[in-house]
């Protein structure tokens, strides 16, 4: 378990609700966890500290998570932590820019609330490549491929739509 | 018989007369025989159609080569009376011509055949073309035209008035224009006729289909010189495809919203089932740990969210009613002052003075009380919030009530956290919160409804960090209309 030594996330959303459930979920996987209700503590918190990680939600009051991310890839130290977003904004008007900018440009994955607790430990140990188990490794593939999905088909035309559904059916 | 031969004076004079006079009228006058022959025409006539000596009356009159088929003189020949007959006929220039005739008979035997006709025409061109022009004029003109007695009974209308309202001469008007049996109030005509002057008004009626019409209305007196009023001439233009325009915005205006709406609630519901989904995790590792106290951290996590759903129930049901406003007659300070009444406590525990402005000319107005009540309390609890988030000291939050040009103005302004650009293009339209657990992200959502059911507007001016103002706007004009509309 040495190069598990002790991660550190930070976790950065504006509902308390939220906070307490993503800590309770990465402390019970055996990471040290910071909070952060909005962009402008995060940025305090990551001065004091660099975490390994963190973990972001897109619309919050003062400083949204894409202005935070923004201005961590202004700096040569900050900009190298691994950033997963968790947002309930996925696909609407208010997070669908920002994320599209954030997932192009850098941290890639991002998970749409309501997450479960196995699919985000499992997401974030495959970002910080961490010994996963079997069973949290094919845990991550799947977060990945559902997330692929899910762009492929907010971009799909109804007629790939169509087939698509056809396919997935016959699987069944 | 010599006093014969000699031509006796009065005899001679009466001759002269006679003759004169024949070719004086101001008639074209020419004699005909049976055989359509002219034998004789005074000076008028030979000016006006030219030479016809030695002509047929068919040849000289219209050209032509054979008898008209509605000869007036056949019958006159026939009947031995005269007749007046209207005809259409070239002039020696070649020009169309209409014209009235009077055709006598004539007989040179007392009380045998007649043998000529007698044919007085006077040409009716120039009034005819402007009748003509008039008529066109009056039917194809793009509005809508009668002409009403003082019984309200329509004497004349226009084509396009009778192609929408189907033909209706001496029919009343309020029946015609909104089926109604009695006179309608504020009728404009009655108006003109009472003080002769014109007056305007917008109305809507019914079609002969069934069919709305809205149109925009003037009346003015029909008088000669200074007699009474007879007749009123109304004058209308049909707004109808304006207002459908108007109603066809304001209704994609409200299917955006209901998307933008769904899509709101959609991202509400998911904030919920996060903190359920939280919850419930922390009470299953609590209870596997034997951990009280987590147990009961998740628990009331559950509960929190699960009140949040009750929360977000209610408000979305509030925000859905589609009700009409119920338009009071009320005093605007009067709600203002209420607030300050409900908010004053809650914003000094918080530090923020809560102040009020009441404009002196502002005047009563139509508004809903409950309706302009939740506005007020969201724009002002928005502002508190703004305050306390901004964490900074002297923050003060102020209503104002004042009267603009021809609208009543509330503005709520604080000089709290701010909007941030990003998220001003917003708020009115998808509905969302920036305050974390808290609300439900309906308030102003809410508050524009309202606003829009007042026929009003809702605007919005910050800077990030200096504060915000929310101004609700009210046309006095449509206050009134919607008042008048709602009695």
């Amino acid at each position: 378990m040495a190069e598990n030594a002790k991660k550190t996330v930070l976790v950065v959303d504006d509902e308390a609700d939220v906070r307490n459930f993503l800590k309770a979920a990465l402390l019970e996987s055996g990471f040290n966890v910071i909070l952060a209700e909005d962009g402008n503590i995060a940025l305090e918190q990551v001065k004091k500290q660099i975490p390994d990680l963190i973990s972001l939600d897109l619309v919050m009051p003062k400083k949204s998570g894409a202005k935070l991310y923004r201005e961590l890839t202004k700096n040569k130290e900050w900009k190298k932590i691994p950033v997963i977003i968790v947002t309930g904004h996925a696909r609407d008007d208010l997070g669908k820019s920002d994320l599209k900018e954030l997932t192009m440009s850098g941290p890639g994955i991002y998970l749409e609330k309501p997450v479960k607790p196995t699919n985000y430990i499992a997401a974030i140990k495959k970002i910080l490549g961490m010994d996963t188990t079997e069973e949290e490794k094919e845990t991550a593939e799947m977060v990945e491929i559902q997330n692929d999905l899910k762009n492929l088909i907010d971009d799909a035309d109804p007629e790939t739509l169509k087939k698509f559904k056809e396919f997935i059916n016959k699987k069944k | 018989m010599k006093s014969n031969n000699r031509i006796s004076p009065p005899r001679r004079l009466t001759d002269m007369i006679f003759r004169e006079l024949y070719h004086q009228v101001p008639f074209n006058v020419a004699v005909i025989d049976r055989n359509y022959n002219v034998v004789d025409a005074n000076k008028n006539f030979t000016e006006y159609f030219g030479n016809w000596k030695n002509k047929k009356c068919y040849a000289v009159y219209k050209k032509l080569k054979k008898p008209c088929k509605d000869c007036p003189s056949i019958e006159v020949f026939k009947k031995g009376k005269p007749i007046v007959a209207d005809a259409v006929g070239i002039d020696q220039h070649g020009r169309k011509t209409h014209y009235v005739g009077h055709v006598f008979p004539l007989r040179t035997k007392e009380g045998g055949p007649v043998d000529y006709a007698l044919e007085m025409t006077s040409t009716v061109t120039e009034t005819d073309r402007w009748q003509q022009e008039y008529q066109i004029l009056f039917d194809r003109v793009p509005c809508y035209i009668t002409v009403i007695g003082e019984d309200y009974r329509i004497v004349r209308a226009n084509e396009a008035f009778r192609n929408n309202f189907g033909e209706v001469l001496g029919q009343h008007c309020y029946k015609v224009y909104k089926r109604r049996t009695t006179k309608c109030p504020n009728c404009p005509a009655a108006k003109t006729f009472r003080d002769g002057r014109v007056h305007h008004s917008t109305q809507s009626g019914i079609g002969k289909r069934g069919q709305d019409i809205h149109y925009g209305v003037s009346t003015s007196p029909l008088m000669r010189g200074n007699d009474n009023i007879a007749h009123v001439i109304e004058i209308s233009n049909d707004i109808t495809a304006l207002k459908k325009l108007e109603h066809q915005v304001i209704e994609a205006e409200r299917l955006g919203a209901v998307g933008q709406t769904v899509a709101g609630l959609a991202h509400s519901i998911k904030n919920i089932l996060m903190g359920l989904e939280g919850g419930k995790y922390i009470v299953s590792l609590g209870l596997n740990k034997n951990d009280k106290e987590m147990i009961s951290e998740g628990w009331e996590m559950l509960e929190r969210n699960f009140e949040k759903t009750t929360s977000l129930v209610k408000d979305f049901l509030s925000f859905s009613k589609g009700r009409l406003p119920q338009l009071k007659m009320i005093k605007p300070g009067f709600l203002v002052k209420e607030i300050v009444d409900l908010y004053k406590d809650i914003a000094a525990q918080s530090g923020i003075e809560l102040k009020s402005e009441i404009d002196k000319n502002v005047k009563k107005a139509p508004l809903d009380p409950d309706g302009i009540h939740t506005c007020l309390t969201n724009l002002v609890s928005n502002a508190i919030d703004a305050c306390i988030m901004g964490k900074q000291k002297g923050t003060e939050v102020n209503i104002k009530v004042s009267e603009g040009r021809d609208k009543l103005i509330f503005e709520v302004s604080d000089n709290g956290s701010g909007i941030d650009y990003e998220i001003k293009k917003k708020i009115f339209t998808t509905f969302f919160t920036t305050k974390g657990g808290e609300g439900t992200g309906l308030g102003l959502l809410t508050t524009r409804k309202i606003v829009q059911e007042h026929g009003g507007k809702i605007l919005v001016d910050s800077e990030k960090g200096s504060g915000a103002r929310f101004r609700m706007e009210f046309p006095r004009k449509r206050l009134m209309a919607l008042y008048k509309e709602m009695k």
